[in-house]
């Protein structure tokens, strides 16, 4: 069991500020393919994104108020992924985190990871003062029943996870209106910079959810 | 022994899983390690890996279908393993798979049915069917157990009992071995003949031997035209899988000529079906449409979210068009009303409870708001949110979609320019909502540019009339073009 707690100890977070979709995913298949053969240690990625659009599994085209050609023409890159959940929207503002990590260092168990990040992001936006949950049957973070402030979706091969969470922090929320099924799911997305009126220190808030997240995985 | 590929559990919480797609079909091969299949449950997607090398011989569940964990998905067969070998291990080993095979709920996608009668009823994807072998599953007896094959996988028996069996036209896999390693014996099958002997004649004359009749019955299989190549031109158990391969390969030619598959039917969509006969076989429609101005419906609803902030979920057309219906009926009780047959009046609903049709995954519910009158816009939002949401989860309770006595069917989203639905028994009418959108409208003899909608009602005569329905729709047309009611209305009863 020894050399399995000192590989999880060397989790490594990397921060790379902007960083385009396709690269992005590019970069966390590397890692996930090198640690599955034992040469990469478990790696957090936090990041941001340019503007766009992906659908996971569970999206269907509906849910999209455009078609691709017109979310293209409006400035978002669309992607399809392997990621559980429906569409979601990333962009400047937001923090978005992929967690490559070996869930049989961390008890196999999908859910189980699922309610880590998710506690991870509630102890995060804890020290802003934001009282955040879960939300039983939807994964997330939640102000309510009604205010979701992070999404999450995760793919896994072998139990190597992929993609990961997105934390809004002073993001547009205007920019998820092109995601809103006409005015029935009642949901809407709100930001940190939304809910306590002003704009965050977005390195501080990286800190804090590198802190949280190096609680629940190393 | 076949590898019976079965739901995996990824979580101790894990109860059920979606089958998201199948990335190998029946025939290919499969090395260790590849990729087979996309499973999700809750927001977590798994590639799910084949543990074995082999190729790929059933597919059990269909991509789409949601299945317990533990549910039979797919059959491998593993090198050098024949076919037989996977007709003959399945249904030994699926006892729990049998029930399981039942609740797997088609979702988008839907289970198609082609089985013979008697093979188990199993959703397979369309053209996975040709290597598939219908399998007798219900048929019972320690005697279809999978039989004692050599290296060269033939069934075990010494070689003058082989040379015997073939001299009286036996087929071995009936035949119970007593030697060494469950060999067959010339003994066993001198006791075997003495079985047929002693069996007594058919009524209608077919001869069969006691496994194949036994099989024949379990699965309701019909055996005249089945030839027999055993004992006395007996059918035995081999010619009955022959006899099932060959019905299978002639009745998929014979529907792939009209029909690419079949869509089976939910317990839902069933009840829609008789519903919506029902209706049109005795309500007569009729119908009225008219125009509405939406520039001040949008106003205000902006107006209302701006003002609410963060507090409180964002007001859509939806809510407003709720809340307009709910201040009309209660204007025009007659509307909210039934026709009842029996005691041939028209009864009045004391409540009001409009029903929302949505799609959920192409399966249509109408939950309803209950209680309507006096609650704000932003309670109707609240509540008709809480309904859509527990919808789209599928997690509706029978009383979520009961006792609705007025429907909204918007199919706005959808570009659809004018419409008009079927009313849901035992209501008087159904509203139905087109796309908001500009148009030239004419204002005091000038072409302007207006945001419009087209709002369809269908009303049952043996309810309302021309006039009375005309006033209701007037009313839902005047408190949408000057909205401000719809906002204020109930503010004080409301959250």
């Amino acid at each position: 069991m020894m050399d399995r707690a000192s590989a999880a100890d060397s989790l490594e977070v990397l921060r790379l500020g902007h960083v385009p979709y396709a690269e992005a995913l590019a970069l966390q298949e590397d890692l996930r393919a090198r640690l599955g053969r034992g040469e990469a240690a478990e790696t957090i990625l936090l990041l941001e994104h340019p503007d766009v659009i992906t659908y996971g599994s569970a999206a269907k085209d509906g849910n999209t108020l455009q078609s691709d050609t017109d979310l293209r023409r409006l400035g978002y890159e669309v992607f399809r992924v392997n990621r559980g959940g429906d569409v979601t929207w990333h962009g400047p503002g937001q923090l978005v985190g992929y967690p490559l990590l070996d869930l049989e260092r961390h008890g196999a168990d999908v859910h189980r990871y699922l309610r880590a990040l998710e506690g991870a992001l509630i102890r995060a936006l804890a020290d802003f003062g934001i009282d955040a949950r879960r939300r039983e049957g939807y994964a997330g973070v939640w102000l309510d029943e009604r205010r979701k402030i992070a999404s999450i979706g995760v793919g896994l091969r072998r139990w190597l996870t992929l993609h990961g969470f997105a934390l809004n922090v002073n993001c547009d929320l205007a920019r998820f209106d092109v995601i809103v099924p006409c005015g029935l799911s009642g949901v809407r997305m709100v930001s940190m910079a939304s809910v306590l009126g002003h704009d965050l220190d977005f390195a501080r808030v990286t800190d804090c959810v590198e802190d949280a997240l190096r609680k629940a995985f190393a | 022994m076949p590898k019976l590929i079965r739901m995996p559990k990824l979580s101790d919480t894990m109860e059920e899983g979606r089958l998201i797609a199948w990335r190998k079909k029946v025939g290919d091969s499969v090395k260790r390690g590849e990729v087979i299949a996309e499973i999700e449950t809750d927001k977590a997607d798994m590639e799910f890996e084949a543990y074995t090398e082999g190729v790929v011989a059933q597919i059990v569940v269909e991509a789409g279908a949601t299945v317990p964990v533990g549910t039979l998905i797919a059959v491998l067969r593993l090198p050098g393993e024949s076919e037989d070998a996977v007709s003959a291990a399945t249904p030994a080993a699926q006892p729990q798979a049998a029930p399981a095979a039942a609740p797997a709920r088609p979702a988008a996608a839907a289970a198609v049915s082609k089985a013979p009668a008697g093979a188990p009823r199993v959703a397979a994807a369309p053209g996975a069917g040709a290597a598939q072998i219908p399998l007798p599953a219900r048929v019972s007896g320690e005697r279809v157990q999978a039989p004692l094959v050599d290296d060269e996988g033939r069934i075990r028996a010494t070689p003058r009992a082989r040379r015997m069996a073939e001299e009286k036209s036996i087929d071995l896999v009936e035949v119970t071995g007593t030697g060494a390693g469950g060999a067959i014996l010339v003994a066993d099958l001198e006791a075997y003949l003495a079985e047929l002997t002693a069996q007594e004649p058919e009524a209608d004359g077919t001869r069969a031997t006691p496994l194949a009749l036994r099989m024949a019955s379990e699965t309701g299989t019909d055996l005249e035209g089945v030839k027999g190549s055993g004992p006395g031109g007996r059918i035995t158990k081999s010619d009955l899988l022959e006899h099932w391969k060959r019905e299978k390969t002639v009745g998929k030619e014979r529907e792939a000529v009209l029909f690419r598959g079949a869509l089976q039917l939910s317990q839902k969509r069933k009840a829609l079906i008789r519903n919506m006969v029902r209706s049109k076989a005795e309500a007569p429609h009729f119908y009225v449409e008219m125009d509405v101005s939406t520039d001040a419906l949008r106003e205000v609803r902006d107006q209302a979210n701006r003002d609410a902030g963060d507090k409180r979920a964002r007001l859509t057309y939806t809510h407003l068009m709720i809340k307009a219906c709910a201040l009309a009926l209660e204007k025009f009780p007659t509307v909210n009303a039934t026709f009842r047959a029996e005691e041939n009046d028209i009864a009045i609903f004391d409540a009001i409870n409009i029903g929302l049709a949505v799609d959920v995954q192409d399966e249509l519910v109408a939950p309803t708001v209950k209680d309507c009158q006096g609650k704000s816009v932003w309670q109707l939002a609240e509540e008709a949110n809480s309904l859509i949401q527990r919808a789209r989860m599928r997690k509706l309770q029978p009383a979520d979609y009961a006792d609705g006595t007025f429907t909204i069917s918007n199919l706005g989203m959808f570009g659809v320019d004018r419409f008009y639905a079927i009313i849901t028994p035992p209501q008087s009418s159904i509203l139905a909502v087109s796309a908001i959108a500009e148009r030239p409208v004419v204002r005091s003899g000038r072409i302007e540019i207006g945001t419009m909608t087209t709002l369809g009602l269908s009303v049952d005569h043996r309810v309302l009339d021309g006039v009375r329905a005309s006033q209701f729709l007037a009313e839902i047309k005047r408190l949408l073009e000057a909205p401000r009611e719809l906002v204020h209305d109930g503010q004080s009863f409301g959250s």
